[in-house]
């Protein structure tokens, strides 16, 4: 008796964690089983049989109607491709990390959002989350190499070979001064002569005197004075110069221009042109929402006076300060690329395809419904209904934003504009060129520390570059700055050879 | 009734010293509060008046906006409230059990088990599998990806609460209660949930509050696991914004980020004003868990 | 055989306390242990190639490559100084504290006004680190904060607080105390709360006066739940919590110098390769040493009191 009841306790306690073990295991694995041969079924049958899903993660705040949206959409390219889309959005700042586990986890994916500055394209290609295109390309994107210019897919290879389609968009970058026209008129100065950190001075002199209360030159800790070099990694000390043939990698601190550019720099942070806190700043927002400022350091693109000057609420313009140069940073500026652990990636590729290209998608995808979300004016012209607050997307993370439809107030010639901004632009020393970080990845994360110890005080001008400026280059000579130096020349130096320069 | 007079007289403070003591605490807990005094003044603050004049309690300008621009969006705000409520009340529960049960059996001497579970118990606070695998596991091995489980259950134990609340068993039950209880012939079950969960109420109380709290105040769950809109609990929605916001601002001198997108984020007030949704009610609801701590005292007088 | 018997005599005579811990451990291993297998890309060069599994099959084992970058500079030295150090003062102060205000707060005699100041010292808890950031700010900007009005109504001139590295250890200490000391002196309010009154009472008539009953009652009854507690912090003690050495201090390069932990030097260092091996090879490290102590200080304890070691 004793015996049984041991022995029928100890299995009731082991079907226990059984059952709790398999209930757990077999939904989860049900639920794979099920994905897994929807998936098979569907990509076997071919196409007359049911559309495929394409799962779509971008970036942006989450909208109330995407999915109804989506459902459109879906209507709109089971007819064209065959493919139904189900679109994921998250949020800016969660992003990255979401993305990161999603990848690494072999998530169901098709198509995501990545860019230079979101979910690293380079980065991410490189680690193999990405599935390359050059293939799917040719024999389904051909509408897509048709619209873009060439600079976007040649600057945008990694190790040779393409893993995401740039949005079709302002292609170079060209930095300019910006100044509140109020203040400018006020003490009736010009901005005609204005190119240089240097020129700046007599301007931010009469508006240090005449307006006590108004930051001369508004700086937070992301500045950077423009210097003519094109920078390996976006704010890492490495850099080659513009027009340098040799392709000579340097640390910018040791370069003439970044030493006078701290000097000038500081010299107005002394005299009072620059916020006391400028380092630790973290945006210019407060002062912009008051307009107590008067100039500033800007990326401009085609008719961006107008947005600033909307946005704001007062009057912006604005003057170059370098040329128009196309850097990789610009043609990674959004793009949407297919998951390596995608299983229809032909499909995938056909929807991006049709995502630059057709119009109708591509304004449903980014406006919503017509007569729900927006309403067409007049030719190109749209206007938003009040529906628009429950899907109110980031345009240019979307795809080619040249076909998208004119907002109230643009110019008729927008997108040629853009055009002829774009042709007019000329390729930075770098571009298509990536440094794999892989083998100095112990230095990278040393250098990184060191310099942001001493980047933005040096930047904003709030220290003396006679005194910091040699503790710094010895700081990153210490942490293995050397060392990323010499593998990134002989990587920069085999691309030169493959490119022929 | 005369012995528990007794009881709180002989356990009185000299007046000096209370004076003392109550200023100690007195300063200590407006330092607390301002803070959040002023949370509360900026979200009622006009943006502009903050823009220009910084933090302040007595703004040159009052105004509602933020409040109304968080309830533009109407029933997220609710449906993230009722998300919320619904997985601390759950969770907590669950928890408690799970915590409590386990605790117990490991506070108990006689448990031949007790090192090699405590251990189990301990080791997982220190080491963890990371991020992605614990990812794996909970969507993939377990399919609780986008649904409330996965804001409960990974929350539901925490081996930093057994241990709290196995020296709470270990040091404030007499091992004479549960000898009592044994000659009386009720079973191990019966003697923890008629004898002892009276006695551990203080205990009970404190990890409960920390589970409300810990529940409360998860994001970091929701935004690993939840993608539907509908299931987003309230300091995720909070959370979202601030990171949206940190990112964007880092990010500022992209173009299209720095104007279109930054305009269109909920202003510093906004912000100011979630918080001041999010933790109002749970603020609320503290005074129910410290009956459990300041009224002690007559628990305790129960005991003898 | 007769191992195998008594094996099953155990389980049987244990077994309801068993089944109480079955929950849990169920638990323990689905949301623990078994992700706890992953901490083997800590020895890889991770790369995706199809699922989870497969990719760590597939990645390149690079041995303990991925720990380098933790002990390969200067910055090594000043990481690990700088979190044991912070850590060692937040242990030591915040046990102090958290039991004194806990004392204090069971002694005031309105019991009205000791719950109010007990729900005021909770509203920091509820702060996220972003928002005490913005906090410290208006205490510490230099046109705009507090600290520098007060500094110069005493005729002393306006500090720049987030470019003088000297002060950062007191503010930093001050902050952690601020946020943390009334959450913790809940679980010890709670425990002089369980006390049994019988022991005030014999104190009481050996004449033991109020400052006696708390050395000889309270704190004794309060030890091991302060020893478990501390011991627990040793087991964390190479983890800094990001939020307050990164946003409180607004990120800035000056302070690196008192300011940088490991946290905040693998987030900084590892934000352009972006490589996972590498993160949780530092999270593994952090473990190590903290278990190492943690099984250290627990061996101590235990030589002195059994009952109030963790296992």
């Amino acid at each position: 008796m004793g015996i049984r009841k041991k022995a029928s306790i100890g299995l009731t306690s082991a079907m226990a964690v059984m059952l709790l073990l398999s209930a757990c295991g077999s939904n989860g694995g049900n639920n794979g089983n099920t994905a897994a041969s929807n998936n098979t079924s569907s990509s076997n049958a071919g196409s007359n049989a049911k559309p495929v899903e394409l799962n779509w993660y971008t970036i942006g705040t989450p909208q109330k109607d995407v999915d109804k949206v989506m459902e459109a959409v879906s209507e709109y390219t089971k007819e064209k491709i065959g493919a139904t889309v189900k679109m994921t959005m998250i949020d800016w700042g969660d992003y990255n990390q979401k993305m990161q586990v999603l990848t690494a986890s072999g998530a169901d994916m098709d198509i995501m959002f990545t860019a230079a500055w979101a979910f690293d394209y380079v980065q991410n290609a490189r680690k193999g989350a990405f599935a390359p295109i050059d293939d799917l390309l040719t024999q389904y994107g051909k509408g897509i190499t048709d619209t873009l210019n060439p600079a976007f897919l040649n600057g945008s290879k990694v190790d040779g070979k393409n893993y995401g389609v740039p949005a079709n968009k302002e292609l170079p970058t060209s930095e300019v001064w910006r100044f509140n026209k109020n203040i400018l008129d006020e003490n009736k100065l010009s901005i005609t002569d204005v190119r240089t950190l240097e020129s700046l001075e007599p301007l931010l002199k009469t508006v240090k005197q005449n307006n006590p209360d108004v930051t001369p030159l508004q700086v937070d800790k992301t500045f950077t004075p423009y210097i003519p070099y094109d920078y390996l990694i976006e704010k890492f000390p490495l850099a080659v110069k513009l027009d340098d043939a040799s392709y000579k990698i340097v640390n910018v601190f040791e370069t003439p221009e970044m030493k006078q550019a701290l000097e000038t720099m500081h010299k107005y942070y002394l005299a009072g042109y620059i916020p006391t806190e400028a380092a630790t700043l973290e945006s210019s927002s407060d002062v912009q929402a008051t307009g107590k400022w008067f100039a500033d350091k800007a990326t401009t693109q085609p008719f961006a006076d107008n947005v600033w000057s909307t946005s704001y609420g007062y009057p912006i313009v604005s003057t170059p300060m370098s040329d128009a140069l196309i850097y990789n940073q610009s043609v990674m500026g959004s793009m949407q690329a297919i998951s390596a652990n995608s299983k229809h990636k032909e499909k995938a590729m056909e929807f991006l395809n049709l995502l630059n290209t057709d119009p109708v998608l591509r304004n449903m995808v980014d406006s919503g419904i017509e007569g729900t979300h927006y309403k067409v004016t007049d030719g190109d012209y749209m206007e938003n209904l009040p529906e628009s607050k429950n899907y109110d997307m980031p345009t240019f993370s979307l795809g080619n934003i040249m076909i998208t439809h004119l907002n109230p107030g643009d110019p008729a010639d927008k997108w040629e504009q853009f055009k002829k901004y774009n042709d007019a632009g000329k390729p930075a020393a770098l571009l298509g060129f990536n440094f794999d970080p892989t083998k100095v990845s112990n230095e990278i994360a040393a250098v990184q520390n060191a310099k942001e110890s001493f980047w933005a005080p040096l930047m904003t001008g709030t220290v003396d570059p006679e005194k910091y400026l040699p503790q710094a280059i010895k700081k990153l000579n210490d942490a293995g700055l050397g060392k990323i130096m010499a593998e990134a020349q002989t990587q920069l130096d085999a691309w030169k050879a493959s490119q022929g320069k | 009734m005369a012995s528990l007079r007794k009881t709180k007289d002989f356990h009185r403070l000299t007046p000096a010293w209370n004076v003392i003591f109550n200023l100690i605490a007195g300063l200590f807990a407006l330092a607390c509060v301002f803070p959040f005094l002023l949370v509360m003044v900026i979200s009622f603050t006009d943006e502009k008046t903050l823009a220009l004049d910084g933090y302040s309690l007595f703004p040159k300008k009052w105004s509602t906006d933020a409040y109304s621009y968080l309830f533009k969006a109407g029933d997220q705000l609710l449906r993230s409230y009722g998300v919320t409520i619904l997985v601390t009340v759950v969770g907590t529960v669950i928890s408690l059990i799970f915590i409590s049960l386990f605790a117990y059996a490991i506070s108990r001497k006689g448990f031949k088990y007790r090192k090699f579970f405590s251990f189990l118990a301990f080791f997982t606070m220190l080491f963890n599998g990371g991020l992605v695998p614990t990812y794996i596991v909970t969507t993939k091995l377990l399919g609780l990806g986008n649904s409330l489980w996965a804001l409960i259950l990974p929350l539901a134990v925490n081996a930093f609460y057994i241990m709290i609340m196995r020296t709470f068993f270990s040091t404030m039950i007499p091992d004479a209660i549960i000898e009592s209880g044994k000659i009386d012939g009720a079973g191990e079950f019966g003697i923890f949930f008629r004898l002892i969960v009276p006695l551990a109420l203080p205990g009970l109380a404190t990890i409960a509050l920390f589970n409300v709290l810990g529940y409360w105040n998860d994001w970091f769950n929701a935004l690993l696991y939840i993608e539907n809109p509908d299931l987003v609990p309230l300091q995720s929605m909070l959370m979202r914004i601030e990171n949206s916001m940190q990112f964007i601002l880092a990010n500022s001198n992209n173009a299209s980020l720095g104007t279109s997108v930054l305009q269109s984020m909920p202003q510093d007030t906004s912000r100011m004003a979630m918080v001041v949704l999010a933790t109002g009610p749970i603020v609320l609801a503290y005074p129910f868990f410290q009956r459990y701590f300041v009224q002690g005292l007559t628990v305790g007088a129960v005991k003898e | 055989m007769k191992a195998f018997g008594r094996f099953f005599k155990d389980i049987n005579r244990n077994k309801a306390l068993l089944l109480m811990v079955l929950p849990a451990t169920v638990w323990f291993l689905f949301f623990s242990y078994l992700p706890m297998l992953g901490t083997v890309i800590s020895f890889k060069e991770y790369r995706v190639h199809g699922g989870f599994l497969s990719s760590i099959i597939h990645s390149r084992w690079v041995g303990f490559d991925n720990f380098k970058f933790l002990f390969s500079t200067n910055d090594a030295y000043v990481i690990t100084r700088n979190t044991l150090l912070y850590n060692i003062v937040f242990i030591i102060i915040g046990l102090v504290l958290a039991v004194a205000l806990a004392i204090v707060l069971s002694e005031i005699a309105n019991k009205r006004l000791a719950k109010w100041y007990q729900t005021g010292m909770f509203l920091p808890y509820f702060l996220s680190w972003v928002i005490v950031g913005y906090f410290a700010y208006s205490f510490l900007s230099f046109d705009r904060g507090v600290m520098n009005k007060i500094v110069s109504a005493f005729g002393m001139d306006p500090q720049q607080w987030y470019s003088e590295p000297k002060y950062w250890p007191f503010i930093i200490v001050i902050v952690f105390l601020w946020k943390s000391l009334g959450y913790n002196s809940v679980v010890y309010l709670a425990a002089i709360m369980g006390i049994d009154k019988s022991l005030y009472e014999a104190a009481m008539i050996d004449g033991a006066n109020k400052w006696q009953q708390i050395r000889n009652v309270t704190l004794p009854m309060l030890a091991p739940l302060m020893t478990i507690l501390t011991l627990l912090a040793i087991g964390r003690i190479f983890y800094a919590d990001f939020g307050l050495f990164y946003q409180v201090t607004r990120d800035s390069g000056t302070l690196y110098n008192v300011t940088n932990v490991i946290d905040t030097y693998v987030y900084r260092g590892l934000k352009t390769t972006g490589e996972i091996g590498m993160s949780t090879a530092a999270g593994l490290y952090q473990s190590f040493v903290g278990f190492v102590l943690v099984i250290t200080s627990n061996w101590i304890v235990r030589r002195f009191n059994k009952d109030n070691a963790l296992f």
